[in-house]
């Protein structure tokens, strides 16, 4: 059996999340609205309707080509790329086909290997389609969505990086804050090319192409598809035909599509409509500037005390990095494992991420956890209620205090609790039993003495009292 | 330059034009005049002049990121379309 190397580039168009669209004065945010609700005679194409640049839309390339390490070219300006859909009100879309204005840069995946990014643009979205027995509807919402379509050099090697790409390219775009970052709702997607050569080859084989996956698993499974199939047709003699192929998630396979337009023929011109983009060096610098800490930044900073398993779940939550960036270094790690196993762990996660407590009430609650004013069980009960829209005013202490929950570390009260649980007939046994020398009684008896004190007793410093008086 | 009966019948296909046997030939004689006569240009020597891509030397317009209140509103522009249903466009089945 010949052994195949794969090559896989990828493309990925992520929606920007600016108020209003790349060329029109209309609501960006479609969802949840009613279809053609978000539209203007632009977006419609009527004649002598004229584009007009959202600024903005220039500030989040800038800030989304910086996460990924690029250069930001001063100069860049749009083309026409026609083609005849229904999808597309004006017949061509506008996009930056000669001149991007995201350059050469790469991202590093969580294991150190580099992908190199080819270069990005900025362009227009089409509008939506939804295909029925004899007929296709348009909604035209989508229309002039500001996308950047971010090409990939040929740099991916296996299934597992191109998930690790997809999901670091997401997390970079969510951590500058130019997309909502929705998945299910496509505001990512990616186009997959899989090739697959003769381990020593010098030419690459034949690719195809995957559109418009809009899942991290789905890439993989995809391209592990792919490579299968292309290995076989090669083992078999066969040839690979280039051509695009559709994934189905349900059948877990790839089909081919029309090849017929194969030869594509979009027929670029300058957009006359559209003056180009000539960006002073300072206001580069100045925009660039704004980029927040990256997942990067974060490895390194907490790399070394985190494991890296959580480190990584929490990677997927922005504002959970940011908030941990604001706990006392010597107490990130409890913060983060509430964080991961607790916080995330609840039916309503995704709710309690939009009000995080502040840096200040979870210091508090460490440190009330490391001077046992609350045990374990009690610290992830405070925790919780620290999200509480009710409590979020007050603070740790004064929350602990009230659900009863801080831990009696008093030698003497805990003495005179242990004096009264002894002295109940129905302990005389478990005390008779522990001194014949069956040491697991003494569970059964400081389980007496929590229980006495309500839940409030140090059990640590109870077992210890309790050892003491029974010798 | 010359234009062949095949450079019309994939235009056409480009933009999902259906034309006739006649259409084929007129529009090949009238596209080889409009052609014919742009390329007198072609006798200007322009190694020393830039593309032009733009006509005005107009760089940086762009607007506010603001939404204002559209003239058309949906049932006008809908009204555009040959057919509608469900408040969106209806076209003939693609792909």
């Amino acid at each position: 059996m010949t052994k195949y190397i794969p090559t896989i580039g990828i493309e990925c168009h992520v929606q920007l999340s600016t108020k209003t669209k790349l060329f029109s004065e209309v609501d960006n945010d479609a969802r949840d609205k009613e279809p053609n609700s978000c539209v203007s005679p632009v977006d419609y194409a009527l004649p002598g309707m004229l584009p007009r640049l959202n600024g903005e839309a220039i500030k989040y390339a800038i800030l989304a080509g910086k996460a990924m390490n690029c250069k930001i070219n001063a100069y860049s300006r749009f083309d026409r790329k026609h083609y005849f859909y229904p999808d597309s009100p004006k017949g061509y879309q506008i996009t930056q086909f000669y001149h991007p204005i995201i350059g050469e840069g790469y991202v590093e995946l969580p294991s150190g290997t580099k992908i190199r990014i080819e270069h990005a643009h900025l362009e227009g979205d089409a509008a939506k389609l939804t295909h029925f027995e004899s007929y296709s509807l348009v909604d035209f919402n989508r229309v002039d969505t500001p996308l950047i379509e971010i090409v990939s050099m040929p740099d991916i090697h296996s299934a597992e990086d191109a998930h690790d790409y997809c999901r670091e390219l997401w997390r970079l775009m969510c951590y500058a804050g130019v997309t909502n970052g929705d998945l299910y709702n496509g505001n990512m997607r990616f186009d997959v090319n899989t090739s697959v050569a003769p381990e020593g080859a010098e030419k690459l084989g034949t690719r195809t192409e995957v559109k418009n996956l809009n899942s991290f698993k789905s890439v993989e499974r995809a391209v592990t598809y792919e490579i299968d199939r292309q290995s076989k047709l090669l083992d078999k003699g066969e040839e690979v035909i280039q051509e695009t192929r559709g994934w189905s998630d349900a059948t877990g396979k790839t089909t081919g599509q029309r090849s017929k337009e194969e030869a594509k023929d979009y027929r670029y011109m300058p957009e006359p409509d559209l003056p180009p983009i000539n960006l002073a060096e300072d206001y580069i610098e100045e925009e660039s500037a704004k980029l927040p800490l990256m997942p990067m930044n974060y490895r390194e900073k907490f790399g070394k005390v985190l494991n890296t398993d959580i480190l990584e779940i929490l990677l997927d939550y922005p504002v959970l990095m940011q908030k941990l960036n604001e706990i006392n270094a010597e107490h990130v790690v409890a913060v983060a494992n509430l964080f991961a196993s607790v916080l995330l762990a609840e039916e309503k996660s995704a709710e309690y991420l939009n009000g995080l407590p502040s840096a200040k009430n979870l210091n508090v609650l460490i440190e009330m956890n490391k001077n046992k004013e609350l045990s374990s069980t009690a610290t992830k009960e405070v925790f919780l209620r620290l999200f509480d829209p009710q409590m979020k005013s007050r603070d740790t202490k004064a929350i602990a205090k009230e659900l009863g929950l801080i831990q009696e570390n008093d030698l003497g009260t805990l003495e005179a609790i242990v004096d009264t649980v002894l002295a109940k007939p129905e302990t005389q046994k478990a005390q008779d039993d522990y001194r014949a020398g069956e040491e697991k009684v003494i569970g059964f008896l400081v389980g007496q003495v929590m229980k006495e004190s309500h839940g409030k007793a140090n059990p640590s410093s109870v077992q210890e009292i309790l050892r003491k008086k029974l010798a | 330059m010359e234009i062949t009966r095949e450079d019309i019948v994939h235009l056409a296909d480009l933009s999902d034009f259906a034309l006739c046997d006649t259409e084929i030939d007129s529009l090949g004689s009238d596209l080889k005049g409009i052609i014919g006569y742009i390329s007198q240009l072609e006798e200007l020597d322009t190694a020393v002049i830039e593309p032009t891509y733009q006509v005005f030397e107009m760089e940086n317009v762009w607007r506010s990121d603001e939404a204002i209140p559209q003239d058309a509103n949906r049932e006008q522009l809908l009204a555009l379309a040959k057919e509608e249903k469900d408040n969106q466009v209806k076209v003939p089945k693609v792909l």
